[in-house]
């Protein structure tokens, strides 16, 4: 294996989980997900030469596993609907996970979900999340702003204190 | 008081990102296969001066050469299985006893078919128009739209508990090159999408006389074609 193989290789398994659980957030299909960032990782791979030299080669793989759905999703509209059980559902997670909070954030809309993604499962901070998705830093605390109010009025009615 | 107003934009994130981080995940699929599709990707873009068609029909043909014709993931020991195989077709045993498989591409229906019968499910698979006349559909095991994503009989549902999904085959129009996919030859402008169909077998709601039959219609749209027949040696093994 060449240095960069192996480079890659680090790479690849050092940021499959982190760039999953980011799509993941965005799309609410496990298997979209999943297909969209294998899809993604070979790309980078294609363009390792540059994806290397990217300030953030795995938000590089978040969107491209993000365009590469947005394509999926525009083909599916001609085909057949996407089918529900395709998505998470509360019955979908394991113990302990909180499918009210999940639902809420698969109603916030997609940039929200995105700005969310980036900086809760990647760290990535605004001036970087702005550069990812092409808009301003202002824009991007606007989204998280607005996106983080939301969730917190999911989690409200159940941290309410008695007295 | 509400104890939310005291959490912190902070505290919001971590609690989202809490509750995503316990979700179990497939493992992450084969490196080898990531790689064989870059390099697929790559020689897309390193083709000169060919254009349209024909630089979409070589790297068909690398992809096609790169890619393993099917998996079946190994089991693990927490239950959870990967569903993300860059490989034709994947069949993977889910919760329940449930059989999940995902074609990607119209080949090795013999090696699909192997599969599912080494895994319980007495099955017939042909990745063309021309189904083996041996099998016979099994009473309401037939679809009676085949545009509809679910099953529609009592049994099909039984036997499928999951709505179909991507059943469509091609995004081409109707004509010629259809019927050339349907047939199992290279479409003139293949995909090369990741586009799949996803069907999930229950083989504890086969009735003890029936299999499963996986093919193509061709009436109109062409579709994978998911049924329930009389199970035989010549049909099902």
């Amino acid at each position: 294996m060449s240095n960069e193989q192996a480079e890659f290789a680090d790479f690849f398994r050092a940021s499959w989980e982190p760039c999953l659980r980011a799509v993941l957030a965005v799309v609410g299909s496990p298997q979209l997900a999943e297909d969209q960032v294998a899809e993604a990782f070979a790309k980078a791979w294609a363009s390792w030469r540059k994806v290397r030299r990217h300030p953030a080669p795995r938000a590089w793989v978040v969107r491209t596993a993000l365009n590469t759905g947005a394509s999926g999703w525009r083909r599916r509209s001609r085909e057949l609907p996407l089918a529900d059980h395709d998505l998470i559902v509360p019955g979908d997670l394991g113990d302990g996970l909180d499918g009210s909070l999940l639902t809420a954030l698969r109603r916030l809309p997609p940039r929200q979900r995105e700005v969310i993604a980036l900086r809760i499962f990647l760290d990535l901070d605004n001036d970087t999340i702005a550069r990812q998705l092409g808009i301003e830093a202002g824009t991007v605390r606007m989204h998280l702003s607005r996106g983080v109010m939301t969730l917190r009025r999911e989690l409200m009615p159940r941290t309410t204190t008695g007295g | 008081m509400n104890a939310g107003d005291d959490m912190s934009d902070s505290d919001v994130l971590t609690a989202v990102r809490d509750s995503l981080s316990g979700m179990p995940l497939a493992r992450p699929p084969d490196l080898d296969a990531i790689m064989a599709r870059g390099r697929a990707h790559r020689n897309r873009r390193l083709i000169p001066g060919v254009t349209g068609a024909l630089a979409a029909a070589a790297v068909a043909a690398l992809a096609v050469t790169a890619l393993a014709p099917g998996t079946h993931p190994a089991s693990r020991q927490d239950g959870h299985q990967p569903t993300v195989q860059l490989a034709a077709w994947t069949v993977t045993k889910v919760a329940g006893g449930n059989i999940s498989v995902t074609i990607r591409e119209l080949k090795d229906p013999a090696g699909l078919q192997n599969r599912l019968r080494a895994d319980g499910v007495p099955a017939s698979v042909r990745f063309a128009s021309k189904q083996n006349p041996a099998c016979r559909p099994y009473p309401g095991g037939t679809p009676g739209n085949l545009l509809t994503a679910g099953p529609a009989t009592h049994l099909l549902k039984r036997v499928f508990p999951k709505p179909y999904k991507e059943l469509s085959l091609l995004p081409l129009p109707r004509g010629p090159r259809h019927m050339q996919r349907v047939h199992g030859r290279p479409p003139v402008l293949p995909s090369l999408s990741l586009k799949h169909a996803v069907i999930v077998i229950n083989p504890s709601a086969l009735p003890g006389n029936a299999g499963v039959q996986i093919g193509v219609s061709s009436n109109g749209s062409a579709l994978l074609l998911p049924q329930v027949v009389y199970a035989s040696s010549q049909c099902t093994g």
